[in-house]
């Protein structure tokens, strides 16, 4: 078994891939015709989004994600060498920021941003292993 | 035949040989069909004069195009949240907190229960009972779940609320369920 993709449920697919293209710096790999589902190019594990239609056309039952609110209680985190410059680029593309880039005892460099749907993005820089 | 919002079974009787056309629309349509007459809509069905005096031009539709143009021909009352917020009930398998639904719609739970009323002729509550009545009947005739299994994953306390909701909404048991039951969803599949 492996994590082949991480599925986050929206209001507004096409909105929400432009807006990660825009703020992460990353693109897309296709939205589908009905606008209910599209995939980020993320490497192995596939980053992608479906419509709030999708959850019931697949019989599932989950709370959307609302910025007003306190964020679900799980994250996608990004890994960059510069997560100053990724975070400035994040906040400057309309994230919200939760907390700007700090350096661990365990040598990352960690920041946390929400989306335009409250969901959390951490971005970080790479885990050192202890020389 | 006009049906407003339904929140129990009612049956039609019909004989050999008629045919039906009919056009199925959001819930948010309720007020563009019902107008002010949306209040007293809930469960009510109206049929033949009683249907013209609402919609004198459905008299005229032979066919479902026509119908359509009807429908299209009223000025729809839209609330441009509203399909937002019936989207995420919906999401939630009727099971999002109403203050949580407030606050996604940046109003208050007493604004936001009236919207539904103007617009629906439901209350949220009521709208989201049936949407998790729905989706459960869907739990166990699409995913062939056991009922205590369907009570858990569609938010009833025990299996006697399920039963409770199938009775009152449905008009039959989840044990004993049609065998002809048409699934009910707000996206066509």
């Amino acid at each position: 078994m492996k994590l082949g993709y991480t599925i986050i449920y929206v209001t507004d697919v096409p909105e929400t891939v432009a807006f990660y293209e825009n703020a992460f710096g990353l693109t897309r790999r296709f939205i589908h015709e009905s606008n209910l589902y599209g995939e980020l190019d993320t490497g192995d594990t596939v980053l992608a989004f479906a419509g709030l239609e999708a959850a019931e056309m697949n019989g599932l039952a989950i709370v959307p994600n609302d910025p007003k609110g306190p964020a679900a209680g799980w994250e996608v985190c990004f890994v960059t060498d510069d997560v100053s410059t990724a975070y400035d680029r994040a906040i400057a593309s309309g994230c919200a920021p939760v907390s700007p880039p700090a350096d661990k005892p365990w040598g990352q460099t960690v920041s946390y941003v929400r989306d335009l749907n409250g969901c959390l993005v951490e971005i970080a820089s790479p885990v050192t292993p202890p020389a | 035949m006009i049906t407003g919002p339904a929140t129990r079974p009612y049956s039609v009787t019909f004989q050999p040989g008629d045919t039906w056309i009919g056009v199925r629309l959001r819930p948010e349509y309720g007020v563009t069909l019902w107008r002010e007459r949306l209040k007293t809509a809930q469960d009510t069905v109206l049929r033949g004069e009683d249907a013209a005096n609402l919609i004198p031009e459905l008299c005229k539709a032979t066919g479902s195009e026509d119908l359509s143009a009807v429908i299209k021909g009223r000025t729809p009352v839209a609330e441009s949240r509203l399909p937002r917020l019936i989207d995420a009930i919906h999401a939630s398998g009727g099971r999002i907190r109403i203050e949580r639904l407030a606050t996604f719609a940046g109003w208050s739970a007493r604004h936001l229960n009236r919207v539904f009323r103007d617009k629906i002729g439901l209350s949220v509550k009521t709208y989201a009972q049936l949407v998790q009545f729905h989706r459960t009947l869907k739990l166990i005739r699409l995913g062939g779940l056991a009922l205590p299994a369907a009570a858990y994953e569609g938010g009833y306390a025990d299996q006697a609320h399920l039963t409770r909701a199938f009775r009152r909404f449905g008009g039959f048991t989840p044990s004993a369920l049609p065998k002809e039951i048409s699934l009910p969803t707000l996206f066509p599949a």
